[in-house]
Formats: structure tokens, C-alpha cells, sequence
């Protein structure tokens, strides 16, 4: 059994232009995706790609028009009752807390809607504030707290009930990076009482460290599921060197020898990327650089945000829905 | 039981947190004054009651229909309709706690009319103890369950401010709470007893009357009767609210 089978998973939403006469939008177009239990799966795409669609059905606050989904074997739609003590939500932003009350009565609030006994509740509330760095802040009003706060109280919410998956929806949006990093922490220790995570997330570099394995979804399809270095595979099936200071005749060299398949500037514009064919020719390619006094040299796979953006693409700030 | 605790606690906690959710208990002392002006009531005693039990009405069905109604759509709005719902808790036991506090806070207005009843030198005597207390109860149980088909309402229409508005004055006098039903056109006496708060009044007022209370239990089970039909038409509503902004996809609007 798994945390989370998805399986032709189809949902649309009616046009919201005037009087819905427009096509309808898809956002999820016949989707399968699985989580082991005590995985950590991070699902990566664009704004409008069908990431929070999932996340609601899942959560049981969305219908979907076709296929199923189940949670530890639990359909989404016909065993509500079984389903939602399984899950911990954490949709995150701003909204989805009682601003005028103080974080420790919303933690309160929320464990005693997943049926917390009473006499359990204050102290899982006040356990929960203290990991996440809120006991100062317990008894304020959470309008007056930061994003990242507020962040940090939701994900304190979501755990609330000991929930054995949790669906996170962008959780670390509005964090400084002191926080994110905390949260990285945070999802391993997850990991390592046996709960399963589905995140979604813009932060390559956060799936990159804390998924076992990621999947790309755009346009309500998913492009790939594997481990973060499965997917930078993908991209290449070479090795990679990254230099900087690389001369223009020794690059116009490195092009014309066999054993390198591509150089190209990096995004910087100072780097200088070069991709060889195996494993072999990296050791001649090195010594020609070292020769040529290029001394700041990595090797490497392309990282989990090249990925995304050679397979999703560069919109800039265009949302396709 | 717990669900309907954890609602009652959060709406009393949210009520303290914002005193301006009961402002309409501001606008009682007024109420108060104005109608014990027009009844002249210190001269004219059998009207007292009257002018104390209106203002108390008035503040208990504007207090469902503006902060017990507007509860579903105000979580809709801030983003926490979405994880109440999907928590295993029942939405409907949820919200009838939280209606449950703000019913009984409204009930203050009493309180608070018959303390500026009592400073513009207007005693009231209970003469009928069983029918106040009965009273009381039954008025707080229908005007939580009308409450909440008005809460269910709301989320399907939303933008429902407008019709709020309408059913505030029109209601205050179709009810007969402000002008007795028998002063009202014959035909419209019918359409004024479906208004709960007309049999209210009658109960309330009876209370303070020398004489027999009449038709007491006629006025109970009219009370029982409509608190059971909004149940029903709100439990009714709720699910079937739920099942289509589940399906439309539109729990998490604003």
C-alpha cells in the first residue's frame, strides 16, 4: 500500500469568463502519481499547472471529475471519514488562520476539530509552537505576525492531529532562508518518524535536498516522475564541467574534439559549460583547462532547477491555464 | 460533542477579540429609549413589556442574521472554510456551536433593556416565571437554527449583504414585534406566524401580564416546530452547499 495513489486523475474548471461560455480550464489531464509511505515527494511546475488542484482533492475539499485517488488506501472521495484524520493540510499564505486570535487558540481550534483530547491539547500546542520557534509569540495575535510566521503556524497546524501524510502546498513561501533551512530539517525529521510528504514547490533547490524523488507537472500532465538526480540525468547523460575564466580558442577547441558534446556560457555569463561524452574524457578536458590556467573548475549533474526549466520552459511571468 | 465545543469556544474567543461583531448590542439602549418614548410606557405600564422585550427581539434576530449568518462566508472568505472542511470534524456541529455563542451573547440585550427601562423609572414585574424562562429558551434555540439556514444561504449566494439588509426592518414589524400583528392587514397575519419571532414575543409578553398565561403550549410547539424546520432546512443546506462547492471547486473563493 501506498501513502498516495493517484490514477487518471481528471479535473477541470468551468470558464470564469461571463456566464462560464468560455472553455472550460484544465487542470488536471489524467494524472497517475504515487507516494511511498515515509517518502518525501515534491511536485515541481509552473503557476496553473494543476500542483494545488491535486492538493485539494487529496484534502478532500475538491471532487474530481474522473479517475481516483486514495490516501493509505482510502478513496478521497467516497471514505472522507477514513481519509481526513490520515492527512495534515498545510495550503499556507497568508489566509487559512484566525487573525484576531492568538497562535496557541488557533492551534487549539484545529487539534480539537481532528479530535486531540482535550487533555492532550495544550501540551501538543505548546510542543508544537516550541518547534517551531513560536513560544515567544504564542499568545499574540497572528494578525500582527510575519509571513514566515504565519508559514511556520500553519505547518505547526497541519501536525497538530500526528497526521501520517501531509500534503504541503508551498510551504516555505514568505520564509527567510534561515527558516527554510529549518524547514528542510524539519521535513527530514518527518521523514524519519514515517511520514509521508507530498510538497509542491517553486524552490528547486529545497526538492532538490529534501525529496526522495520529485515529479514535473505542467498543464495538468505530468511530465516525469523520478529522483532529483534521475531528473538531471535526463537532461544529460554526460558529464558536465563548469569553468570560469575559459579562454575563446580553448573553447573553440573543446568544441572540435570528439569526446565533448556541447560548450556553451553559463547563465552568469562567466562560466563556461562543457559536457563530455563519459566519465573517461573528463580527465583530458580537465588537464587541457588546468594547462590553459583555468583553475576554478567543478564537475557536475544539471541541478534540479535547469531541469525544470528545459522541460517546463522559460515564461517569464506568463500563466498558462 | 467536541466539534460543537471547539466551535462555541472559537466564536466566543473571536467575539472577544472583536467587540465590534456586537455592535448591534450598542444600538439596544436606544431601541430601548425610543420605544418606551413612543409607548410612553412609565404612564402606560402594560406596554412596558413591550417596549423591553422589541429591542431584546430585534437585537437577538439582527445578531443570527448579521454575525451568526455571515460566519460561513467570513471563514470562506479568510481561507479557513477550506481546512475546517477538511478536517473529520462535522462542519454543521461546528457551526451550530459557534451560532450557539453568538445566540447567547445576543441574549445581553435583555439585559441591557431592562436596565434602561429600569433607569427611565419602568419596573417590570414577572409575573409568570415558567413562560420567561421558557421563553427564552425556545426564542435562543429557533433563532440559532434560523441562523444557520441563513449562514448556509449566504454561501450560495454570495454577496448576500443586500438581502441581509431587506430582512432586518421588514421582519421587525411583519413579526409584529414593533406593531402588534393585529394591527397589521388581515391577510398578511398568516405570513407574520411563519416569523418565529412573532410567537416570541407573545410568550415573552405573557410573562409579564397579570391573568393566566394563554395558549402557552400552542406557542411552544410553534417555537419547537420552526427551530425543527430550520434544523432540518439547514442541515439540508449545508449538505447540499458543501457537495456543490466541493464539485464547482469554489470552497476556497473569497
Amino acid at each position: 500500500m501506498n501513502a498516495v495513489e493517484v490514477l487518471g486523475l481528471r479535473r477541470h474548471f468551468p470558464s470564469s469568463s461571463r456566464g462560464g461560455r468560455g472553455t472550460p480550464r484544465t487542470a488536471l489531464d489524467g494524472i497517475d502519481l504515487t507516494v511511498g509511505i515515509g517518502e518525501v515527494h515534491a511536485l515541481l511546475g509552473p503557476n496553473g499547472a494543476g500542483k494545488t488542484t491535486l492538493c485539494k482533492i487529496l484534502a478532500t475539499v475538491l471532487v474530481p471529475d474522473a479517475g481516483t485517488a486514495r490516501v493509505l488506501g482510502h478513496d478521497v472521495v467516497t471514505e472522507l471519514a477514513a481519509v481526513r484524520p490520515l492527512i495534515g493540510c498545510v495550503f499556507g499564505g497568508d489566509r487559512g488562520l484566525y487573525g484576531r486570535l492568538s497562535a496557541r487558540r488557533n492551534l487549539l481550534y484545529w487539534g480539537a476539530l481532528y479530535g486531540v483530547p482535550g487533555r492532550e491539547l495544550r501540551g501538543r500546542a505548546a510542543g508544537l509552537l516550541e518547534r517551531f520557534g513560536l513560544t515567544g509569540h504564542a499568545d499574540e495575535r497572528v494578525e500582527t505576525f510575519s509571513r514566515g510566521m504565519k508559514q511556520r503556524l500553519h505547518l505547526a497546524r497541519g501536525l497538530m492531529h500526528d497526521p501520517r501524510v501531509l500534503l504541503l502546498d508551498e510551504p516555505t513561501t514568505g520564509m527567510d532562508p534561515v527558516s527554510a533551512r529549518d524547514f528542510r530539517t524539519l521535513i527530514g525529521e518527518l521523514r524519519g518518524e514515517g511520514r509521508s510528504v507530498l510538497l509542491t514547490t517553486h524552490d528547486m533547490a529545497e526538492a532538490e535536498t529534501v525529496c526522495d524523488r520529485a515529479t514535473l507537472i505542467d498543464g495538468g500532465r505530468i511530465l516525469h516522475t523520478a529522483t532529483p538526480r534521475q531528473l538531471g540525468a535526463l537532461l544529460s547523460r554526460h558529464e558536465r564541467i563548469e569553468a570560469t575564466g575559459v579562454p575563446a580558442r580553448l573553447a573553440d577547441a573543446l568544441r572540435a574534439r570528439p569526446d565533448v558534446t556541447s560548450v556553451h556560457d553559463g547563465a552568469d555569463g562567466t562560466t563556461t559549460l562543457i559536457e563530455v561524452t563519459d566519465r573517461e574524457a573528463l580527465a583530458p578536458v580537465l588537464r587541457l583547462l588546468i594547462d590553459a590556467g583555468v583553475t576554478e573548475l567543478a564537475t557536475a549533474r544539471p541541478g534540479l532547477e535547469e531541469v525544470y526549466l528545459r522541460l517546463i520552459g522559460d515564461r517569464g511571468m506568463e500563466v498558462v491555464r | 460533542m467536541n466539534a460543537f465545543r471547539a466551535g462555541l469556544g472559537l466564536q466566543a474567543a473571536l467575539l472577544r477579540r472583536s467587540p465590534g461583531d456586537l455592535h448591534i448590542l450598542a444600538t439596544v439602549p436606544l431601541y430601548t429609549l425610543i420605544l418606551l418614548a413612543m409607548t410612553d410606557a412609565p404612564h402606560r405600564p402594560g406596554l412596558a413589556p413591550d417596549a423591553i422585550i422589541a429591542p431584546t427581539l430585534m437585537a437577538l434576530w439582527s445578531t443570527a442574521l448579521f454575525t451568526a449568518g455571515d460566519l460561513i462566508d467570513r471563514d470562506r472568505y479568510n481561507g479557513t472554510l477550506e481546512p475546517t472542511v477538511a478536517a473529520p470534524a462535522g462542519l454543521a456541529q461546528v457551526v451550530a456551536g459557534r451560532i450557539s455563542a453568538v445566540t447567547a451573547t445576543g441574549l445581553l440585550a435583555f439585559a441591557e433593556a431592562w436596565a434602561v427601562g429600569r433607569c427611565f423609572g419602568v419596573h417590570l414585574t414577572v409575573r409568570h416565571p415558567l413562560p420567561l424562562v421558557l421563553g427564552i429558551l425556545a426564542t435562543s434555540l429557533t433563532t440559532a437554527c434560523t441562523a444557520a439556514v441563513i449562514a448556509a444561504l449566504l454561501v450560495l449566494t454570495r454577496g448576500g449583504r443586500p438581502y441581509q439588509n431587506s430582512l432586518s426592518f421588514p421582519l421587525y414589524l411583519l413579526s409584529g414585534i414593533v406593531v402588534p400583528i393585529g394591527e397589521l392587514p388581515h391577510w398578511l397575519h398568516p405570513v407574520s406566524r411563519l416569523v418565529y419571532l412573532s410567537w416570541s414575543a407573545d410568550l415573552l409578553r405573557s410573562a409579564f401580564r397579570a391573568g393566566p398565561p394563554r395558549d402557552l403550549p400552542v406557542q411552544l410547539l410553534a417555537l419547537g416546530l420552526l427551530a425543527a424546520a430550520g434544523l432540518a432546512c439547514a442541515g439540508v443546506l449545508l449538505r447540499r452547499v458543501l457537495a456543490r462547492v466541493r464539485v464547482l471547486g469554489t470552497l476556497g473563493h473569497a
